[in-house]
């Protein structure tokens, strides 16, 4: 049950190669040699600043139960600190070139939950990349552009006015997103999906009991997909939007309370709902972003902001 | 010959052996020896790279399910009775250990999908196959008939293990797992229960689809978050 990991050729190199990543990668090899940090103690905290040359990339896991928070500075320097409230808590921090990493570990397997408690404060550049794993506690990100991968199990996730490619992936924990801007992809059990005044061009959300809301403009030229298996799913738009709406449902209705500004597809595509499920087609405007709407069981809402 | 006919001619041809108008333009441009210099050490690099990694046990249940929903592999649901009790109770005895079950399931699983797509390329010119595709001796609960009906017999073979694994444990986490883990079979059971009176109905396909595979990543993150507590 083995990957084999495809062999590299200098004829597959040629293509994608430029000269120009190599001094990075020297570089990289170069700063490979900074020694990691393990900081132990209870009900302590630790904080570590790691300068930068280039745009940041973080990596954190959080094993312990706590909460990532994640803001922006102008500094070229990665600020890290942790508290505990317990020493069966510890923190590996290291720095790779550009790469810095954070892992909160469980030192003791027999301790109570809530001695296992371990938060993360970061301040970053404002251009950084991140990679962020916990369990049970928030992950808080304000201010920070680049691409982002979130993952919770049962924590929930905010961001507040970040852009880059987002990948929010949860069990349980929700996601509150305002004033993001760029690409974003949600998927999750249980958990919920807000967002707000958004400038995405790209969304898919995917949600099997879940409520879904989004609350802004439609980006011309956007694609949003939102789906929900058993919640609501529920669009508010401005009348300045432009958008093709296709919304379906299988077993759930379609609530549509702004048919006054919904009209038949004005591109001469005839849209006909399958036999077995509820539909509604329509267009905004001239239809220039792409809105697919759709629940298993869930309730479609579409409606006009005020 | 160019710098830029020099990088087609690797990219076509690889390092070595150059031709002669390569060797040629090589000996008089130094920016070419130093790009052939990187390329080298770049690749003598990778050649180091360890040749294989396992992955973990989600992706086998992922593919197995994405598989069977795109019709690729398909999997009967008829089912063989149980056998005699003694020799149940050896294998029972076996899958005790809970690592070993859980490897044992992955490499079920991934032995079943590849059996079963050459099975899928060799029906043709053959019978049907169903004396050759026993299931495995445990594979006794009821599953759904249909396309997933493989998937959902692998996942509720992994289910009992994986849950058992974090049965004791009461940390938000786990909680939260086996909450969701509720939530999906319900979601799971509705999406059949649908499809058996609406077949053709494509959206609640998807929905099941998805379902399943987040399944499978629910039970994979369980295995893990066991095998790390225990």
């Amino acid at each position: 049950m083995c990957l084999r990991m495809m062999e590299m050729t200098p004829a597959r190199l040629g293509g994608w190669t430029k000269r120009s990543i190599f001094p990075v990668l020297g570089a990289g090899l170069f700063l490979w040699s900074a020694a990691p940090a393990r900081a132990t103690g209870t009900g302590q905290s630790i904080e570590k600043q790691f300068k930068i040359t280039g745009r940041p990339v973080v990596v954190i896991h959080n094993v312990a139960n706590g909460r990532i928070e994640v803001k922006s500075w102008k500094n070229s320097e990665v600020d890290v600190v942790g508290t505990q409230s317990s020493n069966k808590v510890g923190f590996d921090i290291e720095q790779v070139g550009d790469r810095i990493d954070v892992t909160a570990t469980i030192l003791d397997a027999g301790a109570q939950p809530l001695e296992l408690e371990a938060n993360l404060q970061l301040t970053v550049p404002e251009e950084t990349e991140l990679q962020l794993k916990t369990e049970t506690g928030l992950i808080y990100v304000e201010q920070v552009m680049g691409d982002m991968k979130l993952e919770s199990y049962a924590g929930d996730v905010h961001l507040k006015e970040v852009s880059g490619y987002i990948i929010v992936k949860t069990t349980g924990g929700s996601l509150i997103c305002a004033q993001c801007a760029g690409k974003l992809d949600f998927s999750s059990i249980g958990g919920n999906a807000q967002i707000l005044q958004p400038q995405l061009n790209n969304v898919n959300l995917m949600t099997t009991t879940g409520n879904i809301l989004f609350d802004g403009d439609f980006v011309r030229t956007g694609l949003y997909s939102m789906k929900s298996g058993k919640g609501l799913v529920e669009v508010r738009f401005s009348s300045t939007d432009s958008f093709d709406l296709k919304a379906q449902t299988a077993t759930g209705v379609v609530d549509n309370q702004a048919s006054a500004f919904l009209k038949p597809d004005s591109h001469g595509v005839k849209h006909i709902a399958s036999k077995f499920t509820h539909g509604l087609f329509g267009t905004v405007g001239m239809g220039l972003a792409k809105v697919e709407l759709s629940s298993y069981s869930g309730t479609i809402r579409i409606m006009k902001r005020d | 010959m160019q710098c830029k006919d020099l990088e087609l001619v690797l990219e076509q041809e690889g390092l070595e052996p150059l031709p002669e108008e390569a060797r040629a333009h090589l000996a008089e441009c130094r920016d070419c020896r130093n790009y052939i210099a990187d390329l080298t050490s770049l690749v003598d690099a990778a050649k180091r790279l360890p040749s294989e990694i396992t992955p973990p046990d989600r992706v086998w249940i992922s593919l197995r399910a994405q598989l069977e929903a795109e019709g690729i592999i398909r999997t009967p649901a008829e089912t063989v009775p149980a056998e005699s009790a003694s020799w149940w109770q050896s294998i029972s005895a076996f899958f005790r250990n809970r690592v070993v079950a859980s490897a044992m399931v992955g490499i079920l699983i991934a032995a079943g999908a590849v059996f079963q797509i050459r099975s899928d390329r060799a029906a043709p010119a053959l019978d049907p196959p169903k004396s050759v595709q026993t299931p495995p001796p445990h594979a006794i609960q009821e599953v759904p008939a249909g396309e997933f009906a493989g998937t959902a017999q692998a996942l509720n073979d992994q289910e009992p293990v994986a849950t058992g694994m974090i049965l004791a444990s009461t940390s938000p986490v786990d909680v939260s797992l086996r909450d969701n883990l509720k939530k999906v079979n319900e979601f799971i059971a509705d999406c059949e229960r649908h499809l058996k009176e609406q077949p053709q109905d494509e959206l609640t396909r998807e929905y099941l689809s998805a379902a399943y595979q987040q399944k499978a990543e629910l039970l994979s993150a369980m295995i893990e978050r066991g095998r790390s507590i225990n």
